[in-house]
């Protein structure tokens, strides 16, 4: 009897977790070839292979893609690449080739091509070439796996993107934060802010140029803006008024954030160059944590207008403002998604707090956490993956990634503790 | 950090006056202090008024019966002492996210230094600022001396 539940219990899970997940498609990725000869071709082969098993590590941590383990021995001939022989991979179970090459250039700099191929029809999806400097190879190769994750599934991928975040030490008033960036695979890891003063909630430009983060340097929180290239720095506004929770919109030509007039916290949107600041909310309560739509025409933020922190989208000139959430405890924190389907966010009750995403017009809420000490989503560019922090000691938090299908989160490599974190969209 | 280096200095001049005589020191009556150490301004401005943190319900930055008497004590204070500058350092709830947090704190200063503007404190004496769930003392707001 116990034997039969069992496997009527196995045979149930079985079906809903295959209904949940489809099985992922097969890629296979022969090593990038190159059509240098001699010492030169040698080193482009090397760096090819070492794209390979970059482009194999970033698509096997997806759900979508399953790429069969590299080989060196699978070589291909340069001409093969854009002309490859499919019944080669076909009894290998692969539905999906890519192929590549790299190429050295007279300027020093390297080319890379990548090619997707439908393998059982045995026509071409995409290609893609990039020229950058040699020691850059891995974000080609990142970019290599996005045309691959794209090709598969239509939506963009979180290969080629970074994530900011603070990094901790200590722990209690003692704790020094500092403002840190890295490539989403943890490579180029970088502390932006030197530790000597609180430093909260970084925001990256959706292409990962430029950074808005909050500081007490100031005495009292203040958004500075960084541009990551030159590493420049200024106020994002000249005002003795406590201005924070800053956010990029979606092009990156404009920075919604919240300030106190009095008491009083409005949402107010500003040129992310300078100009004027525009006052989008009038009410008395604690407006906060605006977040654009995709195609900037509305903002979702948190108010507690009602009494208790709850969700509200308006359009992005402040008109039209309307509450989407209504279940019991607080919502905050909400966070838009590239592809405009989902609002994630923050639920805070008697069990702690937690993550969670709802359609903008409040239906379909779910919680993806079990808290009690999850916050601060931020969508990752495939729409299907979110960071956020969680506590994992008192005063001591760590960043993880879950994705919105299911599963268990996962935590994020990093060197120290690390809270508020930002995914940023691809880089250009 | 310039700040903290003068004090140090006071701090050392307070100690080791007699042994050897700062020459700006010397020249002031003894009986007077000239330079009124920051801490003991704080002590007597605690003493005086009875207190220097206000209390708030959670979620809530208005001002309680006891809150609005000891701030009327703050108030005598502050106006007897015009070259005081205070600020009022506001800190949201437990378990608060991040920015609801930094808005509470800064409503509950922003309230308490206008109770202190409305019992005739100049505004030009009073500061405000919030540091949200970012450091310990949740639930209440502190009214600093700065100088």
């Amino acid at each position: 009897m116990k034997r039969l539940s069992f496997a009527l219990l196995s045979m149930v899970l079985g079906t809903a977790a295959s209904a949940q997940q489809p099985a992922a498609t097969v890629i296979e990725i022969p090593p990038l070839t190159s059509p240098d000869t001699g010492t030169k071709g040698n080193e482009m082969l090397q760096i090819g292979w070492e794209a390979t098993q970059l482009i194999a590590s970033d698509l096997s941590q997806t759900s979508v893609l399953m790429p069969l383990r590299p080989k060196r021995e699978d070589y291909v001939s340069y001409p093969e690449v854009t002309a490859p022989s499919f019944g080669k991979w076909r009894p290998l179970g692969a539905k999906v080739l890519l192929t590549g090459f790299v190429q050295s250039r007279s300027d020093g700099r390297i080319a890379i091509g990548c090619y997707v191929y439908d393998a059982s029809k045995g026509a071409e999806l995409a290609r893609k070439g990039f020229v950058l400097p040699r020691s850059d190879w891995r974000r080609a190769a990142h970019k290599c796996s996005a045309l691959a994750y794209t090709a598969v599934t239509g939506s963009p991928g979180t290969f080629d993107t970074r994530i900011a975040y603070v990094a901790e030490s200590g722990v209690g008033d003692a704790k020094v934060r500092r403002i840190a960036i890295m490539d989403n695979d943890g490579h180029n890891h970088k502390f932006v802010t030197a530790g000597d003063s609180i430093v909260l909630k970084p925001r990256l430009s959706p292409n990962a140029s430029r950074l808005a983060y909050v500081s007490f340097a100031d005495k009292e929180p203040k958004i500075d803006l960084v541009d990551l290239g030159s590493g420049q720095q200024r106020p994002l506004l000249q005002t003795d008024a406590i201005n924070f929770a800053p956010r990029f919109s979606p092009d990156g030509s404009r920075i919604a954030f919240s300030m106190m007039l009095g008491p009083n916290s409005d949402i107010y949107v500003v040129g992310a160059s300078g100009g004027p600041a525009q006052r989008l909310t009038t009410s008395p309560g604690i407006d906060t944590d605006p977040s654009f739509s995709p195609d900037a025409g509305k903002i979702v933020f948190e108010s507690d207008r009602s009494g208790s922190q709850q969700l509200y989208v308006m359009n992005a000139d402040g008109s039209n403002e309307r509450r989407i959430s209504f279940g019991a405890g607080a919502y905050a924190s909400p966070e838009w998604s590239p592809d405009g389907q989902w609002i994630a966010f923050t639920h805070r009750d008697q069990y702690g707090r937690r993550v969670g995403i709802m359609r903008p017009d409040g239906t379909g809420e779910r919680l993806l956490t079990g808290g009690p000490g999850d916050d601060s989503p931020s969508w990752g560019a495939s729409s299907r993956d979110l960071l956020f922090a969680r506590l994992i000691a008192p005063g001591r938090s760590a960043i993880y990634r879950i994705g919105v299908d299911g599963g268990q989160p996962h935590e994020v490599t990093i060197p120290q503790d690390g809270s508020d974190p930002d995914w940023s969209g691809a880089m250009d | 950090m310039r700040k903290t280096l003068i004090m140090l200095a006071l701090a050392l001049s307070a100690t080791g006056a007699q042994a050897q005589i700062l020459p700006f020191l010397s020249k002031r009556d003894p009986a007077v202090p000239v330079l009124q150490g920051i801490d003991s301004l704080r002590a007597d401005f605690a003493a005086q008024s009875g207190g220097t943190t206000i209390y708030y319900g959670a979620d809530s930055a208005l001002l309680s019966a006891p809150a609005k008497a000891l701030l009327s004590a703050q108030a005598a204070w502050i106006r007897r002492h015009p070259e005081i500058v205070v600020r009022i350092e506001g800190y949201g709830d437990t378990g608060d996210t991040r920015d609801h947090a930094l808005a509470v704190g800064a409503e509950r200063a922003e309230n308490a230094r206008d109770y202190l503007v409305l019992l005739g404190v100049p505004a030009a004496q009073v500061s405000t600022t919030s540091w949200g769930s970012e450091r310990s003392g949740l639930g209440r707001a502190v009214t600093v001396l700065v100088r």
